[in-house]
């Protein structure tokens, strides 16, 4: 259905198809743009190559690993198994590898699907979320977010958890967010208690003087 | 309805989860149009219905965005790669309000305002999930 720009000269399906099917190890595969939060914000985004003349998409939580196939059981009672290579760039709060990634974790993953079944997997995105929240409370190592009608904690991490206010770049500087305001949250979810460990917190240009 | 090529609108793109799903989106439903789904192209628009404007107001960020219904078909283009994906309108969102002046800028080029929320599917289809917002021009 999508249809992507022609043009560049790299030939992502070959790419994915080789590295899936002989065990290529190709590190630092960010073509597609599935880099840290920070970088990808501040660079220019290069989303799907143009190669790609069809994605394939699946989502779901993580039953079972074996070797580099992921065994993802959706969230409508489908299955898929998604195969990770050395091109597949991984996201688990930042940019990573396949190796972080546990049984139990929920994800999306982009890719191509291979004769076999499988999804060659050119992204990865394990345990991302993106949730429009508002601020009910801040602490020196968390926050108290309302998203919808449910509460979550928000753990701040070390030189990792930035703010954007508007048009800035992200900073490491938390200090100009405040209780109430409505905040855009992109972490990454525990399984094991639900918290989200937050990656870059957004909220409004001239934040604390809201609508 | 196709997904067609006439100029709708254009701003910044950004993505959220729907229907069944895991973690803190498990509760999020089917959205306004009880349709919505992570793993379909669909996306939620500001003016879904006079409710769904009560709520997102873009007019505040000087937005005027028309209104489209559930069922409504957008192509949403990456404005500096010119990926695109076509998705079928069905929630409501995103609350525009509250992010006014916000811009997304990629090789020089720039987009204000949230303007419309894809779903994961959606927005990995023409950009990185981790990039949270995209410069997006959109077609009808």
């Amino acid at each position: 259905m999508s249809a992507y720009r022609t043009g560049t000269p790299l030939d992502r399906r070959r790419f994915l198809t080789t590295a899936a099917l002989h065990g290529a190890t190709v590190v630092g595969a960010t073509a597609l743009g599935a880099v840290d939060a920070d970088a990808a914000f501040a660079a220019p985004i290069r989303p799907l190559d143009p190669a790609v003349a069809e994605s394939a998409f699946a989502e779901g939580r993580i039953t079972a690993i074996n070797d580099d196939v992921l065994a993802v059981a959706g969230s409508y009672g489908d299955h898929s198994r998604v195969r990770v290579t050395g091109a597949t760039s991984v996201w688990k709060a930042r940019a990573t590898t396949a190796a972080d990634i546990e049984t139990g974790d929920g994800l999306y993953a982009r890719g191509v699907p291979l004769p076999d079944g499988t999804l060659a997997a050119d992204a990865v995105w394990v345990n991302i979320v993106n949730l429009d929240a508002t601020i009910r409370g801040i602490e020196k190592t968390r926050l108290h977010l309302a998203h919808g009608h449910h509460e979550i904690v928000g753990n701040l991490m070390a030189e990792t958890t930035s703010a954007a206010y508007g048009t800035a770049s992200p900073t490491a500087d938390l200090s100009r967010l405040t209780i109430g305001q409505s905040a855009q949250v992109l972490g990454a979810w525990r399984p094991s208690d639900g918290s989200v460990d937050l990656v870059r917190v957004t909220v409004a240009p001239g934040a604390g003087r809201r609508r | 309805m196709a997904c067609g090529s006439t100029k709708l609108w254009n701003g910044e793109a950004t993505w959220f989860c729907c229907g069944s799903a895991w973690g803190p989106c498990a509760s999020a439903g089917g959205g306004a149009c009880g349709t919505c789904r992570s793993s379909a192209l669909q996306a939620a628009w500001p003016n879904a219905s006079k409710e769904c404007w009560d709520i997102t107001r873009p007019d505040l960020c000087g937005e005027d965005i028309p209104r489209r219904g559930c069922g409504s078909v957008m192509k949403v283009r990456h404005d500096c790669s010119g990926a695109s994906v076509c998705v079928t309108v069905s929630d409501c969102g995103p609350r525009t309000r509250s992010f006014c002046s916000e811009s997304t800028c990629c090789d020089g080029v720039c987009r204000t305002n949230r303007v419309i929320d894809l779903t994961p599917a959606a927005f990995s289809a023409i950009g990185s999930l981790s990039s949270g917002t995209l410069p997006v021009s959109i077609f009808e």
